[in-house]
């Protein structure tokens, strides 16, 4: 069960590219709190605090208690957030209101546990297809993760959606016939012998889209020819 | 190498390489993966030479993903040729590639070797890239 962590937001009341950037650049970001019955609320927090429960064990299934200063304090649980490409440093969070009676959807990690008998004996390769699931259930029965033992998985062999030990408490929305893991025999070794007038040789064309092309290519060579001509 | 089967038009204009990869840049398939961190066009003979470089290093076992696909064609006018009468002759395809994008993914090796076979491969491509890896990203 997620542990809940406080944090602390402040109400944005600028809005637009312009004000986000300079809230930005303050060491602060944007982010907004909505659901639970009540009104969406723009907020500014510090994105120090999220990060480490981004990073963490249980990740965006936390729940928080976020006190908004002179409004109100709610249980939130990070329904989506943005960061850049390049660092990864957090642009902009969603946070939604989680009551305790009403139950939510949310995508909770699939961890593998142990060596599957296909690779340490067999020598096949550990394909690990789908990483998370989606469940419905009540905010406390929030798993931090669903753990799956991979021991005795052989060659040709695989874990489903349907495999995976959860309580009865939580209801797997994710299709049950889904592939989780599976362990591939290992391929003949593909590499291609490097033949050098091979790659030196420019690529042969890809085939042309459209109607008429070898009309059109006809006509474009009798224009060059002309053109040469004069 | 890499090339499309099919395209509409043989030539394309040069274009612009502004912002940022935000498609394609986060780890979708593997456990480590290799990004770019500067513009540029990645040839699919750089292309094909990462992979090669991947795959001799892991020898086997791990499964590699290439991630970007060189669909744009560069044309060349011909040596000593003077300039005008047209655009050159299509002479190899690229992949625009903008800071952030995954251009390689691994999974099923350890994280020394993923490092290593990556690092091989980044000295086949004309950009500077960057190592990542699932527990290091958000």
């Amino acid at each position: 069960m997620a542990q809940a962590l406080k944090i602390d937001a402040e109400l944005r009341e600028t809005r637009g590219k312009n004000a986000a950037r300079r809230l930005r650049r303050s060491g602060r970001i944007p982010a907004v709190v909505y659901g639970g019955g009540g009104s969406a609320v723009s907020v500014a927090v510090d994105p120090r605090k999220i990060a480490p429960v981004l990073h963490s064990e249980a990740g965006h299934t936390s729940i928080l208690t976020m006190e908004i200063k002179g409004l109100e304090t709610a249980r939130v649980m990070l329904r989506d957030w943005q960061a850049e490409p390049v660092h990864g440093s957090l642009l902009h969070l969603d946070f939604v209101r989680v009551t305790r009676d009403t139950r939510l959807r949310v995508r909770v990690p699939i961890h593998v546990t142990g060596e599957a008998q296909g690779v340490k004996v067999q020598g096949g390769i550990f394909e690990f297809v789908l990483r998370e699931v989606e469940i419905e259930c009540l905010p406390d029965e929030i798993p931090e993760h669903i753990s799956v033992d991979v021991t005795d998985l052989t060659i040709g062999r695989n874990i489903r959606v349907a495999h995976l030990p959860v309580s009865p408490n939580i209801k797997v929305l994710t299709d049950p016939d889904r592939v989780v893991a599976h362990v591939v025999a290992l391929k003949a070794e593909e590499e291609k012998p490097a033949v050098e007038g091979v790659e030196a040789a420019a690529p042969a064309e890809p085939e042309l889209i459209r109607k008429g092309k070898a009309e059109e290519e006809a006509g474009e060579e009798a224009e060059k020819e002309k053109e040469s001509k004069s | 190498m890499l090339m499309p089967s099919k395209v509409k038009f043989r030539k394309q204009q040069r274009g612009r390489m502004r912002g940022k990869a935000w498609r394609g840049s986060a780890l979708s398939f593997g456990d480590y993966g290799l990004r770019a961190l500067e513009p540029g066009w990645v040839t699919a003979r750089q292309i094909e030479a990462g992979r090669v470089a991947i795959t001799r290093f892991i020898k086997r076992g791990g499964k590699l993903w290439i991630r970007v696909f060189p669909d744009k064609p560069v044309t060349k006018k011909p040596a000593e040729t003077r300039m005008g009468k047209g655009k050159g002759a299509p002479e190899f395809w690229v992949a625009v590639v903008k800071p952030g994008r995954i251009l390689y993914e691994m999974e099923g090796v350890g994280e020394a070797d993923a490092r290593e076979a990556l690092r091989l491969a980044s000295h086949k491509l004309a950009i500077a890239t960057q190592f990542v890896s699932r527990r290091g990203a958000a």
